[in-house]
This record gives C-alpha cells, structure tokens and sequence, in this order.
C-alpha cells in the first residue's frame, strides 16, 4: 500500500497520499493527472484501467483496492 | 489483416504546411484552466507551436500548391500521374470527392483514377496499400498519395481537450513500381464499435448542421464545444493505443520474420509526445528510435504526421540511403495499421510553406 501510495503522489505530484485522502480534492486532480495515473498503472501494475473507472473511486485507499482486485484477476 | 506487397516503392515525399503559426502559450488564456495546469500540459504533451490555415483554405488548396511546386521542380509531371489518392476526413465537398477537384484544378489528364478515402491518423499506411495495389495494373505507374486535412477549421477554441494539438498539413507522396527483392508487409484491424471516440458529431446526414448543432455547451472540465466540433475521448484513445498498437506491430514482425532491433526507426502517427512515449515504453523501445517531436513543432496533423516525421528528423539520410522503417498509424474508425517496408532513398523529402 504505501509502495503505492508514494508512486501515486509522484504521479499526481503531490508531496504525499494518504489512504483515505479523497482524490478528486487535489487541485492537481484533472484529465492530465487521470491520464496519467492510467499510463502509471499500466507500466506499473499492468492494468487498463479508464478514465471512467478511476472517475468513479473516490479515495486513495479505494484505488489501491481496485488495483489489487485487477491484479489478481 | 495482413498485406504483402513486392516491387513497391515510395519515390519521395512534400508536406505542405499553412505558414500561420500559433503559440500555445499565448492561446493559455481561451482555456478556462489554471495557468500552472496549462504549462504542466505543455510539458507533458508536447504543446508549442503548431501550424494551422489562415481564413477559409480548403484542402485542394493545400495539395495544389504543393502538386504545382513539384511540377515547377521538375520531380513530377502532370502526364505521368495515373491515380490520384486523397485521405482526408476535412473534404472540400461532401460531393464531389477532393481528388476530382484536385483533378481538375491542375489539368491533370483524365485517362486516370481519382479516389478519396475517409481516413484519419491511420491513413498514410491506408494510402500505402491502396497506392500499391494499384500499382499491381500494367496501366499504372505512377500514384500520387496525399495525406491532408484541415482540422483546425472543426476543432472548437475553447476545448482545450482538443485545439492545442490539432495542424493542419498535407504530405504529397509518390509511389511506383521499384526494384528491390523485400517485400513490404502491412497488417490492418478496424473496430467500428468505438466509432465515438473520435468523431465530428454533425455535419454528415445522421446529424445535419442547424443552429442547434453549432451551438456552443459547457462540456465539463472548462471546456466548450459544439457538436459541429470534432471530439475526442482522450483517455478512451489513449487505452487503445496502449492496448492494441504493440500487438500489432509484434504481429507484422511476426509476420515478416523481423526482429524489432532490425528496424532503424518506427515512424508513428503522432497524436501527442506523451502517447507516443509511453508506446515506446511499452514495446521497450528507446525514444530515440520512434521519433516525437512532430506535435511540438506543428501539431497532430492527422495522415501527415508520418510523412512529416521523416521530414523533420531523416530527410537527409533517407535521400541518401534506405532506411528500414515500422509504420504505425491509429486513430478515427477506430483504425490501426502498420507496415514494415525499406524507405529510401527518396528523390525528395522536405517540407515548404503555404502563404
């Protein structure tokens, strides 16, 4: 989780993500950050995930739950 | 789809692109978007400068210019044209087709073909075939392949979504019959299910324009547009690229018995920098190797960018000698198609200025 986490701040660029911080309140949170979260977790983790999956998590930690559930698939 | 064509050849290329330069930074201000976000976007996409027509040039207006030039140089004559190929999705007219405008504006003779082909960012690969199985008629020698649209004229100002990378441009390509023993392998998908994820909503007979259709609408983000605007569901295309481009390269290597450290360079479309290097990371590719630097200097010029990337980064090496090339185009259909050909060395590779 935390692994996570700080690749996810780096992305967004934001100093640090907690676990229960709400996304979409980062100012940094727009299509490019979404776009890049997508190119993140495909070269990451594998995973395709759109911009309408990611527009539906809510928290950080939730992300990371969904991340899991597509990597074990 | 796989193709194999043998005795093909591409004998030089001309982009023609509309002198009128745009700055992204000073357009910054029509986005309804943090200044700091915009210049972050600049960075990562690769927005500068591009290239967009002044008032109401068409596309014949483009190919034109650029045909007369190659006339005036003598490294093309009227006469020997047998096929006229225009990939354009920005026609001058609904009816009739842009060749046959082409056609006429320039005298060419009229024991030729004249065919337009509704194809975007995949169309130069498209154009290719096409060109080469004509190619395969004793009656035909010499094809002409223009790549050309005018985008900027159906992009809406004030969606950042998808103005700052759009110029315009038309590459004029010749292809004849060539001599060389290795064959020229293409491999071609379509999916005409995802047609929405890049599409000019109005304007054909599904939707007719109206005042209703060229109304501008709030369509989140801060951006506005009109459903005569051309749309593009950026992060849908960008999940497609990554999903579906390497495969289909790794494919026609298959196909053709090809390693990819045997290629020289893939020659992309190039929709933006960012897209492009995350393919290349993808394939495990060095960026080096599948050049980006089109959007930054004219934008995504749709059909254009391959030709143009030749242009700006292998002109002199491709007049000089053959360079063994990857094509890849994808973009509005959906359409992918790549090509795995020896190019080179070109009677000419360069670009010019329309006034």
């Amino acid at each position: 989780m935390n692994e996570f986490l700080t690749k996810l701040a780096e992305t967004i660029e934001v100093p640090e993500i907690k676990e229960a911080d709400q996304l979409k309140a980062f100012p940094q949170w727009d299509s490019l950050a979404v776009l890049s979260v997508i190119a993140m977790l495909d070269a990451s983790y594998g995973i395709n995930l759109r911009a309408a999956d990611l527009n539906a998590v809510n928290s950080a930690g939730e992300l990371f739950q969904l991340v899991e559930s597509k990597k074990r698939v | 789809m796989n193709f194999k064509f043998n005795r093909k050849k591409v004998s030089g290329t001309l982009i023609v692109v509309p002198a009128n330069e745009k700055s992204f930074v000073e357009e910054m201000k029509n986005y309804n978007f943090p200044e700091a976000r915009s210049l972050k976007l600049k960075e990562v996409m690769g927005y500068n400068k591009r290239r967009m027509v002044a008032g109401d040039v068409c596309v014949s207006d483009l190919a034109v210019f650029g045909l007369e030039k190659l006339f005036e140089r003598k490294l093309l004559s009227r006469e020997e044209i047998d096929a006229l190929l225009v990939v354009t999705q920005t026609g001058d007219y609904l009816m009739p087709p842009t060749s046959n405008i082409v056609q006429g504006r320039l005298g060419l003779k009229r024991d030729m073909l004249c065919l337009d082909i509704n194809q975007a960012c995949a169309g130069f690969v498209l154009g290719l075939i096409q060109a080469f199985m004509l190619l395969e008629q004793e009656s035909v020698h010499k094809v002409v392949l223009i790549n050309a649209d005018i985008l900027s004229r159906k992009a809406s100002a004030q969606d950042r979504n998808i103005y700052p990378l759009i110029g315009d441009a038309a590459a004029i390509s010749v292809i004849e019959r060539g001599d060389a023993d290795q064959p020229i392998y293409a491999n071609v998908k379509m999916d005409g299910s995802q047609f929405a994820a890049l599409v000019i909503p109005a304007g054909g007979l599904r939707l007719p324009c109206s005042a209703e259709t060229a109304r501008l609408e709030d369509v989140g983000d801060g951006n506005r547009r009109s459903k005569d605007h051309l749309f593009m569901d950026g992060s849908t295309i960008f999940n497609f690229v990554q999903t579906e481009v390497p495969p289909l390269i790794n494919e026609l290597l298959a196909t053709a018995g090809a390693s990819a450290d045997s290629i020289d360079y893939f020659a992309c479309h190039q929709p933006n920098r960012f897209m492009l290097q995350k393919l290349a990371d993808k394939m495990k590719i060095p960026h080096a190797r599948m050049p980006n630097n089109v959007v930054e200097n004219f934008g995504n010029t749709s059909g254009a960018t391959i030709p143009m990337a030749l242009a700006l980064n292998f002109a002199d090496q491709i007049r000089q000698k053959p360079l063994r090339l990857c094509l890849a185009g994808f973009g509005a259909g959906l359409t992918w198609a790549a090509m795995l050909l020896n190019l080179g060395p070109l009677q000419f590779c360069e670009m010019i200025d329309y006034p």
